[in-house]
């Protein structure tokens, strides 16, 4: 994790939603749960800032926590490429996005309300066709979750972890 | 860096062009129904 930066320790938190006390309360529950010591609940929420602000480096038992709490971002990766930092965000973020899309059914609800007001911008029939295409992309992103998921040895998702709608 | 790993770079590479497509085809609907949401030209007087 030599290579993570500082800003890479706020990404990889804001990534979860967490504030600086949560992050502070996952560390010492990853710490609690190997046995380890680590500083006290108002000492991190001083640390968590100045590491992410690059004032001061985490020592390698914080780093290791780190890792231990990111597992699902970082997990599966050989170390080498853990530390490609970009990389691991870049992981998360696209993860995130396609967890956002809409699922089939809302797409074609939009295809529906678009068709009903029709506009001298699109024909029907590329209406038709952008909503086609829109949902043979949907089932790619979920075709490339699985291989991810499988190439990660996670449990498989696939469609579940796209959108909301392909239920 | 080995080949799972060039592999599992190819795949997110992948995966964020499709992600991509379907949010801009989406955005397109949904800029679509906003302009629709005027009177309709065709409407008869």
């Amino acid at each position: 994790m030599t290579d993570v930066t500082s800003q890479t320790l706020r990404l990889w938190r804001e990534s979860k939603g967490w504030d600086v006390p949560r992050m502070a309360r996952e560390l010492r529950k990853a710490a609690r749960d190997s046995g380890e010591d680590v500083a006290a609940h108002h000492g991190l929420v001083k640390m968590i800032p100045q590491w992410e602000r690059g004032n001061r480096a985490p020592r390698e038992r914080y780093r290791l926590l780190y890792l231990k709490v990111f597992e699902d971002i970082a997990g599966g990766l050989s170390p080498a490429m853990a530390s490609g930092a970009e990389y691991v965000v870049r992981l998360a973020a696209v993860r995130s996005r396609a967890a956002s899309l809409p699922g089939p059914g809302q797409i074609r609800a939009l295809e529906a309300a678009a068709l009903a007001r029709p506009r001298k911008t699109m024909t029907p029939a590329e209406i038709r066709a952008l909503a086609a295409e829109s949902i043979a992309s949907l089932h790619q992103v979920a075709g490339k979750l699985a291989e991810l998921s499988a190439l990660l040895g996670e449990d498989e998702v696939g469609e579940d972890e796209v959108g909301e709608g392909t239920s | 860096m080995n080949a799972r790993e060039d592999e599992i770079r190819r795949v997110v590479a992948e995966l964020d062009v499709h992600v991509a497509e379907v949010e801009a085809s989406v955005a397109v609907l949904k800029a679509l129904l906003a302009d629709g949401e005027g009177p309709r030209e065709e409407d008869p007087r």
